[in-house]
């Protein structure tokens, strides 16, 4: 453990101001999708174009979408995969935030992850919690989550589960025992490719 | 980002540390639960999780599966220890129980491994399970035990072991054993294969001494306890202890209520002598009282 020569609370401080700056640079690129209310979900703009990624329970087909900024336009879906339960869909704007997404190949059981959505209708909510376990489904390059020991409510459903740096390791899907269960960014890549939205 | 980040990797590097001393045992069906290598070839689990004597196996951190031996079982205290010949690895590296805090943030490790963070919700001091174990420190934690954790460590953020984290001692709390207690067991266990209990083959109820009695008796306090049962040939009735004597006092001690007596008896030496100070008809006695073994299955 680093030794900390400073005052007590300093640690805290930092760790709060942290938490503070990765929460709002989720918060920029989190949508609300859909209803508002507990009817909602979220969405991560994953390119400056419009381009947002959600649950395939999320979004059916076309639905409104609130930006960070307040602006309610309407998406078009562009891509479905109930399967790995994602969907892609797109809005009439340019040059949004993006996320920074990670690969997570150098995920280690224990580190802090954090998620922002939207549980019980409350907008950009902030849950922090450690990584459960190591990746699942290696074997099957489609198959796999990310599971994090993380409190999560239906309205983070298509939401973000990002990384101390705020960067992006996955797609909020599925709550299960206390568990929250995310589709792993390289999935998210290889549905987008396959839906023709991204270059292979 | 700092901060965080330094949060993050002493909680990564804290796993790591500890799992390489987390096992899964499997002793019951379908869920393996987990254990910790306590001490070179010895691993240390929760006893709830021990449904059977034999074929009993552990997957070390390497992913081998090996065959391991009951070496004894305390219910008292949800603890049970095993034997590995084939475990490589050192033994958890332990931490101690006394500097944790209220509000210390700590990790479950599970096997596999898997981790569930929270911090440390309340300490006590010394309490008795409901089977009349002594832990040495009450510890409770805001954290989740998934299944198949009971057994496993208790890790503060340097990823020292301070405890084993059970959901068996007591129903919808977190609780860890702290390693002292672990570590009292551990050596019971391994040296007779069971944890001796102390008792005295008495039934008692508390009764209000009456003003006038209480100076009849050196170290009497208000209340009293009346013995309503006498084991036969237990140790209080090889004493002479009858039905109807009201008991004070223990090695001078005043004792009002059956924890008290618990409190003296079940932690001594089998075989140890202990004074009991009580009223018989009005008059003062004292006997002295080898204390024994409690037969297994009693209360």
């Amino acid at each position: 453990m680093t030794a900390i020569a400073t005052p007590p609370l300093a640690a805290s401080a930092g760790i709060a101001a942290d938490l503070e700056a990765v929460a709002g640079r989720l918060r920029r690129v989190t949508v609300v999708v859909g209803g508002r209310g507990q009817g909602a979900g979220a969405g991560i703009v994953w390119r400056p174009d419009g381009l947002v990624v959600t649950n395939a329970h999320v979004a059916r087909g076309a639905v409104g979408v609130t930006l960070a900024d307040g602006r309610r336009l309407r998406a078009t879906l562009v891509g479905r995969d109930p399967g790995r339960d994602l969907a892609a869909l797109a809005l009439p704007v340019r040059d949004l935030e993006a996320a920074a997404v990670d690969d997570g190949t150098d995920l280690r059981v224990g580190q802090l992850v954090v998620a922002v959505g939207h549980p019980f209708g409350l907008a950009g909510a902030l849950s922090v919690g450690v990584l459960h376990r190591g990746p699942t489904g290696r074997e099957d390059p489609d198959g796999g989550w990310l599971v994090a020991d993380l409190r999560l409510a239906p309205g983070n459903s298509g939401g973000p589960l990002a990384d101390e740096r705020g960067r992006v390791l996955g797609v909020n899907a599925m709550i299960h025992g206390g568990l929250a269960l995310a589709v792993p960014s390289v999935a998210v890549q290889r549905f987008l490719r396959r839906a023709g939205l991204v270059a292979p | 980002m700092e901060t965080l980040l330094s949060l993050s990797n002493d909680l990564a590097g804290a796993v790591e540390r500890a799992a390489r001393a987390v096992v899964a045992v499997h002793a019951r069906p379908r869920l393996a639960s987990t254990g910790v290598h306590w001490r070179p070839g010895v691993v240390v689990t929760a006893d709830h999780t021990v449904r059977t004597d034999d074929d009993l196996r552990v997957t070390r951190p390497d992913g081998r599966t090996v065959p391991a031996t009951l070496a004894g079982r305390d219910p008292a205290t949800d603890l049970a220890v095993l034997r590995v010949a084939d475990l490589a690895g050192p033994p958890a590296e332990r931490g101690d129980p006394a500097r944790l805090r209220v509000g210390h943030v700590v990790l479950a490790v599970g096997h596999g491994p898997r981790a569930s963070w929270g911090v440390v919700s309340t300490l006590g001091e010394a309490w008795r399970t409901w089977r009349g174990g002594e832990i040495d420190r009450l510890i409770r934690l805001d954290l989740t035990l998934y299944p198949g954790f009971s057994g496993g460590p208790l890790v503060d953020a340097r990823g020292d072991v301070v405890g084993l984290v059970t959901s068996g001692l007591a129903r919808q709390l977190e609780l860890a054993v702290p390693a002292s207690t672990v570590e009292r067991v551990v050596e019971a266990l391994l040296a007779t294969g069971r944890v001796a209990r102390g008792y005295l083959g008495i039934g008692l109820q508390p009764v209000m001494l009456p003003e006038a009695l209480r100076p009849v008796v050196p170290g009497a306090g208000e209340q009293g306890l009346i013995v309503v049962n006498v084991e036969p040939a237990g140790p209080a009735a090889t004493a002479g202890i009858l039905l109807g004597d009201v008991l004070v006092a223990l090695d001078g001690r005043a004792v009002g209520d059956t924890d008290a007596v618990q409190g003296v008896v079940a932690g001594r030496p089998i075989g140890s002598a202990v004074t009991v100070s009580l009223v018989r008809a009005g008059a003062p006695v004292q006997l002295s009282v080898a204390i024994g073994e409690r037969p297994a299955g009693k209360r």
